[in-house]
């Protein structure tokens, strides 16, 4: 279960102090699909890097299955990025100097899984999202959709409980959308907690619950 | 750590050109030094080597040096060279009378410095060292035939002189039976600008019976002080003067080169020095311009749950492994620039040099490679891995 209190994240620009985050108070239940819309600057991929552990809270806490994200230190929440959290983001972020398969493998690398055993299992995750014969491919060699695809099945390396998605349709079109869209309820029936982020009405419609964000708060 | 090898090296060669020119950029500086340093140590051998075919040798001159001004206080007798050769320790003693004395090759009249000697004492002290260009060295009986060097045979007169050609010299007739090579730094002016007879002919050109230097070997270095002392003593004694003679070992010539040494070792050391911060600034530069550009791929991988820990070693890796490369490269390279730069300055200078590479330079200059390539890599990966992934993924 994740939950956050009064979670508030204040960047310093010069003078000016901006709330992207305002006292969120939020709760996920293991398992959920959510997805989180709203304008654009209203904080929601602030809200999604506080939960994934990837930028650390101005002040709240965010539980993460009773542990207080905010209170651990820099190994611990990298452990947490790397066993719990699944990220994909809307630029898809691979490591351009690796193939598909040792992208997906890396953060089995990280988690000290032998050689063999990583590639093992990067190449049947790459086979689950269908892309079996574009193992020895390199990004600059994939369509966004095939990339944001690796991406997704790099995502779930050490089988995380929960996927967040930072607007995981926003760089490709809408049938690719859909398909990606597809994977991921498909890892939703099978217990992962699924946050996404996305503009796109169609991919809200198929979470199970949609929260609105304006001016850094979660409205009801 | 056999897998963040590899991780290292996949990530080095996929990088190919940022990863040759990252090699480069060390192997520049690193080049730098080593030439530097050993053409210095090339250098400084080449003297000194030369310097010490010289040690055992004592010139003996009729006068005194005061500074740079020499004056001559008339000649040697033969019972100054009878006394001389009582002395125990010598190994050989070479007599030689000199002077300058006119001498005309086609139509040409030029004053020119003779030396003459007993032939094999002569020998041994210029033949050997200098070797001869074309044609044969004096006999104890060639009265009427002359070796000349080379300056005398290519610049003296408007045109060059060959061997049989002729040179009247104060009036005699001379034939040319051989022209030296030219001479290698400190034989330059001992031999290029003379004319060598024999001690005979000398005599009656010269019309002298006075001996100007007598050059003594002696068989132990060690005791060639003690011997010029003794030398000075007993020719003075002879003279009833007490600075008839300077006695001069070719060992306090070679002390005072010696002093020079340490300043163009000084002049060396600084040179490496500046060399070093150039090195560095420039393995600096092109480690942090190659790290800091994968800022954003150090934010993924602690996205993906890197540790900085993982995210250090594997840049201490990619990092020490290009340096070691481009150290080792900038060794070979700088031999080479050291060898080129020798040959060149032999060719030009007339010099006998050869660089001279040492071990110590060369482990000197892979261990600057590594020290300043790691630290200058790590540096901006700590940054980096400090950020927190967003900002390091927003990085671009
Ligand atoms: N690193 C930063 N420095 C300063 N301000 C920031 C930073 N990151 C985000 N912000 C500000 O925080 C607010 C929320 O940004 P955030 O990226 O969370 O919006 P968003 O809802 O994801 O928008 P979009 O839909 O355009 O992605 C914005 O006003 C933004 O300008
Ligand atoms: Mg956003």
């Amino acid at each position: 279960m994740i939950r956050t209190e009064h979670l508030t994240k204040v960047y310093r620009m010069g003078e000016a102090d901006v709330y992207a985050l305002r006292e969120v108070n939020l709760e996920i239940k293991d398992g959920e699909f959510i997805a989180i819309l709203g304008p654009s600057g209203s904080g929601k991929s602030t809200l999604l890097n506080m939960i994934g552990c990837l930028d650390t809270p101005t002040s709240g806490s965010v539980f993460i299955d009773g542990i207080d994200t905010a209170s651990l230190n820099e190994n611990e929440r990298a452990e947490m990025r790397r066993e719990k959290i699944g990220f994909i983001f809307q630029q898809f972020n691979l490591i351009h100097t690796l193939n598909a398969l040792e992208n997906v493998a890396l953060p089995m690398f990280f988690a000290g899984v032998k050689r063999k055993k990583r590639l093992e299992r990067a190449e049947e995750l790459l086979v689950n999202v269908g892309l079996g014969d574009r193992m020895y491919h390199k990004p600059s060699e994939l369509s966004g959709g095939e990339q944001q695809r690796v991406a997704i099945a790099r995502a779930l390396s050490n089988d995380p409980e929960i996927i967040i998605g930072d607007e995981p349709t926003g760089n490709v079109d809408t049938e690719t959308g859909r398909a990606i869209m597809d994977i991921l309820e498909g890892l939703n029936k099978e217990g992962r907690t699924i946050i996404v982020v996305t503009h796109n009405a169609e991919v809200a419609a198929r979470a199970g619950i949609r929260k609105r964000m304006r001016d850094g708060r979660v409205l009801d | 750590m056999r897998d963040k090898f590899l991780m290292a090296y996949r990530s080095i060669r996929e990088r190919r050109t940022r990863s040759i020119l990252t090699v480069l950029g060390i192997a520049v500086g690193i080049a730098a030094i080593v030439a530097l340093m050993s053409v210095g140590y090339g250098m400084e051998e080449a003297i000194t080597s030369e310097l010490t075919v010289y040690a055992d040798v004592i010139a003996v001159f009729p006068g005194k040096i005061t500074g740079p001004r020499y004056v001559e206080l008339g000649g040697f007798t033969d019972r100054d060279v009878r006394d001389v050769q009582r002395i125990g320790g010598i190994k050989s003693i070479a007599t030689m009378t000199y002077d300058a004395a006119e001498v005309e090759y086609r139509n040409k009249r030029v004053p020119i410095f003779i030396i003459g000697g007993d032939t094999k004492e002569l020998g041994s002290f210029y033949l050997e060292p200098v070797g001869l260009k074309e044609g044969r060295w004096l006999r104890e009986n060639d009265y009427k035939a002359c070796v000349i060097g080379y300056r005398v045979a290519n610049e003296f007169f408007s045109e060059k002189v060959h061997v049989n050609d002729k040179l009247v010299i104060n009036g005699k007739k001379f034939i040319v039976v051989g022209i030296f090579e030219k001479g290698s730094m400190l034989y330059a002016n001992d031999v290029d600008p003379h004319i060598f007879l024999t001690l005979r002919a000398t005599k009656e050109v010269l019309q002298t019976h006075e001996i100007k230097h007598i050059l003594v070997r002696v068989y132990n270095i060690e005791e060639a002080e003690a011997i010029a002392g003794e030398i000075k003593e007993r020719i003075n004694a002879n003279h009833g003067l007490d600075d008839f003679a300077t006695a001069m070992t070719m060992g306090s010539v070679i002390d005072q080169i010696g002093t020079v040494f340490t300043i163009i070792r000084g002049v060396l050391v600084g040179i490496a020095a500046i060399a070093l911060v150039v090195a560095s600034t420039g393995i600096m530069n092109t480690m942090l311009m190659s790290v800091m550009e994968r800022t954003h791929e150090i934010g993924v991988m602690k996205a993906i749950g890197a540790k900085d820990s993982d995210i250090l070693s594997l840049f201490l890796l990619e990092s020490s492994m290009v340096s070691l490369v481009g150290g080792a490269v900038g060794c070979g390279f700088g031999v080479i620039v050291a060898e080129v730069i020798s040959f060149c300055a032999s060719t030009a200078l007339g010099i006998e040099m050869t660089a001279v590479v040492k071990p110590a330079v060369l482990f000197g200059g892979i261990a600057v490679a590594m020290v300043v390539g790691v630290l200058s890599g790590l540096y901006p990966a700590r940054n980096a891995s400090m950020m927190s992934p967003v900002e390091a993924v927003r990085y671009e």
